[in-house]
């Protein structure tokens, strides 16, 4: 009882300095996330869901299926969550290393003294302070295949027009094309940061030793830039993962079934066609697993941000 | 042979100094090319919104031929944008609310939360910092059908509310989890200066901690407010009626599978990117530090 | 903190209190009622509106809030709206495929018997049907439609083509002439479902048998028509379609003066008037949709019908609106400004037998099928777009049309398939 006390005495502050958190979390993200695992346990659809309309009266009619729907999707019956998880897979790869990479490359580029500097940067940073469903829609008119004025350009230069979002496999260019545009300042900007934390004192040691630029780069840029370049990576890769938006303003729905990524496919089952409530939040508890395996093995592999100390 | 350096440091002899050069000076070649790739670069970036612009004075018809419109310009597409019933406006107001509210809400709830998990080592702080990571990775797919059957239950849908609920659930983790780094980057003496001088813990916080961590705030709130402006699943799906839109939405019903408005749409965007650069730039600078600060955890 | 659930829970209780539907008076026709209307926002729109202050003018007692909703959406937002019981509309704009399905999920209001379906006699018979489910009437025609072959003149005479093609082969013939003479692409396919319905009916075949429980779209003959469409984009006789923005681009190519035949609808006729090479209305051609290897013809029976939501609050107002647009005064007005075709015997008037839009179509409304009466109807486009799409593309269209048969088993359980 008395060890109970201490407790209590030693951590209350705590607690309720914490409590709103955990409320709101818990009725927020927890209740639906623990109703959104019961679904996918259950056939829950459109037809079957309990519902009020003025005076019909429709109980719900939903079973509890079990494990059914996992087995449904994760044997390939269902026939769509591998290639859609290949695609989104390889588009994560592919992105983050874009981004990363050019991020980089700008990066280091506008951290050299040079005139209109401050103009580059505001020019780069564009991307990033127009609102992403403001830039895909534009991007859509620029790759429109008939009208669009970069196959205009095409056209000029004696090139073929280029079906950019029809053609299933110049679709998934497209699309990578416009996730590096929108994704690269935010890199950009956060590497930028790091270059400029780096004291110039490790350079000119480094100098002294005789080490060359490439060396430099290597012994001193990358491993001090090592902290936030993991957390941006791992924010990257889930944020990309995630990546809502652009697949669903770009290409649409139905011209873009191949190049859906898993998070859209899964919201494409819940709401066209008769809503698939059980599909979609089984797709929702795949992607939540598979992102939760890849973060526990990336922090192992890079030791616990969480932990790190900002020194 | 001595070369004089831009720093103070000893002189230090080149080994083969065919044209002295200035320490971290370029040649003029690699100036070229530096300004030549910063350019180019430039230009990627900034042609896609310049295009807008100009398509935004194009009538209808003028996205299939946009030379058009340098013969004759319309400024049409402004007015009917802002004179539209339940449109852009209703629109802006909508997104501006909810993204205010969302924003409010999750650095109120938040910022007491990150302070205890930076300051206090409490049972359960451990699991606490691995959930906001986690629920950081959850896709709008696992909470979307069930926060749209509650939402619906309690006839939320549709409304402020609603959405601004269903923002905080990225918003909330998302603001303690920054928080508790910024505040980590408090030192921690001035907590014990605050105790000593007889403050309970709390107010340490709001009194002493909370006026150094405003940049940190200020910067948490910044990026909780563009999630919030920019997002597009959940809007889509739980704003059903014109006047309850927000721009994220709005902004789809110009181009759709059967119509193709896009001189409204393109008026459209120029305004709401104006505005959201306008914004922007005013805070960049803070940026860089703040993500550095903050997220280097 | 503390601040911040006060504010959460007081945040709610507004919301939650404020958006709740107001309680007003059950009277026969006063309160405000909600339409969604899904009609072209910029062609089509300012017609109903005028028919809508019409209306408020002749009730006063009656507000009617119009809202435009884009026909793409609107299927969802109203199921969503509908299921949430928030922020639906009292009277909805539904096409014809949709009103089944929303009858079946219990969204609307039977309206046998109501002021919403007078002189039911007097509707066209096949647009009456669409609006049955289960034996009640669920919703009052307001138009009908189909798909027919549109053409520009004079682009035909540039190639030498003197009347509209009757068969998919002449079809190909013709536009093969467009592209060699006019030096325009011949016709352009726009990629969806819907508009693929006509080289299946050409050939016989449907999505499903319903009086059968069988699911017939990988049946030879479906195969064939498909085969037909993918023909013609790969023999270059089609314009490569684009899958997104598809329907935008067939139109701005089409009023633009850049591709010679489109297969569309009576809807599009006041966007294509907009356009350069139709300044001139009388440039424009219609015929019906051209005949497969069985010598006949077929396109969809489509069109809209207003519905009244089951959850209104204010159904003898919405009862009495729906009685005003489906008037054949109301019909007749719509089809004399928009070309759109009446689902009233007695609103084909002289004026509106007079467009020359209309007449076309009506002779193009001989040859349509009505649609499958099925709630599921409209659902099954969705999946067979995507196979359509994958077959453009170059897949074989056996194999995509078997893949649609499998998702359609998945919609209709129980069905055979072949």
């Amino acid at each position: 009882m008395t060890l109970l006390r201490r407790v209590l005495d030693r951590h209350w502050y705590a607690w309720a300095m914490v409590a709103p958190v955990v409320l709101v979390l818990a009725l927020l993200v927890l209740y639906p996330l623990a109703r959104g695992l019961w679904f996918s346990l259950t056939d829950a659809n459109e037809s079957n869901i309990g519902r009020t309309i003025g005076p019909n009266h429709i109980p719900s009619t939903y079973q509890f299926v079990g494990l059914d729907n996992y087995w449904h999707v994760l044997s390939g019956a269902e026939g769509h969550f591998y290639p859609v998880l290949a695609w989104t897979v390889v588009w994560t790869l592919i992105c983050v290393a874009l981004h990363y990479g050019i991020g980089l490359a700008l990066a280091l580029l506008l951290n050299q003294r040079a005139r209109f500097r401050t103009g580059y940067r505001i020019m780069l940073i564009l991307p990033w302070a127009v609102p992403p469903f403001v830039s895909v829609f534009a991007w859509r008119l620029l790759l429109n295949g008939q009208a669009g004025i970069v196959n205009k350009a095409l056209g000029g230069l004696g090139l073929p027009a280029v079906a950019w979002l029809s053609d299933p496999t110049w679709q998934k260019v497209s699309v990578i094309g416009v996730n590096t545009w929108i994704g690269v300042p935010f890199m950009m900007v956060a590497l930028l940061g790091g270059l400029q934390s780096i004291p110039a004192e490790l350079y000119e040691a480094a100098e002294m030793d005789g080490a060359s630029a490439w060396h430099r780069f290597r012994f001193v840029t990358v491993p001090s830039l090592r902290p936030i370049s993991n957390t941006v990576i791992l924010l990257g890769c889930i944020w990309t993962f995630n990546q809502f938006a652009i697949i669903f303003l770009l290409v649409g729905q139905a011209a873009g079934a191949s190049s859906q990524i898993l998070v859209t496919y899964a919201y494409q089952l819940a709401f066209s066609g008769v809503r698939d409530y059980s599909g979609s939040a089984t797709y929702g508890a795949l992607i939540l697993s598979l992102l939760l395996v890849f973060a526990v093995v990336y922090r192992r592999r890079l030791g616990s941000p969480a932990r790190e100390n900002p020194t | 042979m001595t070369v004089t350096l831009t720093r103070s440091t000893p002189a230090v002899t080149s080994p083969s100094p065919a044209r002295v050069r200035r320490r971290g000076e370029r040649s003029r070649l690699a100036s070229i090319a530096y300004h030549a790739t910063m350019i180019t670069v430039s230009a990627v970036a900034v042609f896609p919104v310049l295009w807008v612009v100009y398509m935004s004075f194009g009538d209808a018809d003028a996205w299939a031929n946009p030379a058009e419109i340098l013969r004759s310009p319309v400024t049409s597409n402004y007015g009917a944008v802002l004179r539209q019933h339940d449109g852009f406006l209703t629109w802006l107001g909508n997104s501006l609310v909810v993204a205010i509210c969302t924003t409010l809400l999750g650095v109120l709830i938040a910022a007491t939360a990150g302070y205890a998990l930076s300051r206090m080592r409490f049972p359960g702080h451990r699991p606490l910092m691995w959930t906001f990571l986690v629920t950081q990775m959850f896709p709008v797919a696992i909470l979307i059908v069930p926060l749209y059957n509650i939402l619906s239950t309690l006839h939320l849908l549709n409304t402020y509310a609603g959405l601004v609920l269903t923002y905080c659930t990225i918003s909330v983790p998302f603001c303690a989890w920054m928080l508790k780094g910024y505040f980590d980057t408090i030192p921690v003496e001035i907590d014990e200066a605050g105790r000593i001088d007889g403050c309970s813990p709390f107010g340490t916080f709001w009194k002493l901690v909370v006026p150094l961590a405003r940049p940190g705030l200020a910067v948490t709130a910044f990026y909780t407010f563009l999630t919030a402006w920019g997002e597009v699943a959940y809007a889509t799906q739980f704003m059903t009626t014109p006047d309850r839109y927000t721009l994220a939405v709005g902004l789809q019903t110009y181009v759709g599978q059967f119509k193709a408005e896009w001189g409204a749409m393109t008026a459209a965007s120029v305004m709401i990117s104006a505005f959201a650069a306008a914004v922007f730039f005013g805070v960049q600078r803070h940026l860089v530090s703040g993500l550095t600060a903050g997220a280097a955890k | 903190m503390r601040r911040g659930i006060a504010f959460l829970a007081v945040t709610v209780a507004l919301a939650a209190s404020g958006c709740s539907g107001s309680a007003e008076p059950a009277d026969s026709d006063s309160g405000t009622i909600t339409w969604w209307d899904t009609s072209d926002a910029t062609t089509e729109a300012p017609t109903y509106q005028a028919l809508v202050a019409q209306f408020q003018t002749q009730h006063p007692k009656t507000k009617v809030n119009y809202v435009n909703v884009p026909f793409s959406d609107a299927e969802q937002k109203f199921k969503t709206a509908a299921q949430g019981g928030n922020g639906a509309p009292d009277v909805m704009r539904s096409d014809v495929g949709w009103t089944p399905a929303f009858a079946a999920q219990g969204y609307l209001l039977p309206l046998d018997g109501t002021p919403a379906v007078d002189q039911i006699g007097d509707f066209l018979a096949g647009p009456a049907g669409t609006a049955k489910y289960d034996g009640k009437m669920y919703g009052a025609p307001q138009v009908t439609d189909t798909l027919g072959l549109l053409y520009n003149k004079a682009l035909f005479a540039k190639a030498g083509i003197t009347a509209a093609p009757k068969t998919w082969p002449e079809l190909k013939t013709a536009a093969q002439a467009l592209k060699a003479k006019a030096g325009v692409d011949g016709v352009y396919l726009n990629p969806d479902s819907y508009f693929l319905l006509p080289f299946l009916y050409g050939e016989g075949a449907n999505l499903v048998d319903v009086a059968n429980k069988k699911i017939t779209i990988n049946s030879p003959a479906a195969v064939k028509g498909v085969q037909t469409a993918q023909d013609l984009v790969e023999s270059g006789a089609a314009a490569k379609p684009a899958y997104t923005d598809g329907y935008a681009n067939m139109q701005a190519a089409f009023k633009d003066g850049k591709v010679g035949m489109i297969i569309n609808g009576p809807w599009s006729a006041s966007d294509i008037f907009a356009g350069k090479a139709f300044q001139d209305k009388a440039n424009l051609g219609i015929a019906p949709v051209p005949a497969g290897s069985t010598g006949q013809a077929g396109s969809p029976v489509g069109g809209h019908n207003l519905v009244v939501y089951a959850g209104t609050k204010h159904a003898g107002a919405a009862e009495q609106f729906v009685q005003f647009m489906t008037s054949a005064a109301s019909e007749s007005t719509t089809a004399a400004k928009l070309g759109t075709l009446p689902a009233r015997t007695s609103a084909y008037t002289s004026e509106v037998t007079a467009n020359q839009v209309i007449a076309s179509f009506q002779q193009a409304m001989a040859i349509a099928q009505p649609r499958l009466a099925l709630p599921q109807a409209s659902d099954l486009l969705g999946p067979l777009s995507q196979d359509y799409v994958k077959i453009l593309q170059g897949e074989q269209a056996q194999a995509g049309l078997d893949n649609s048969a499998k998702e359609f088993a998945k919609l209709l359980p129980g069905w055979s398939a072949p």
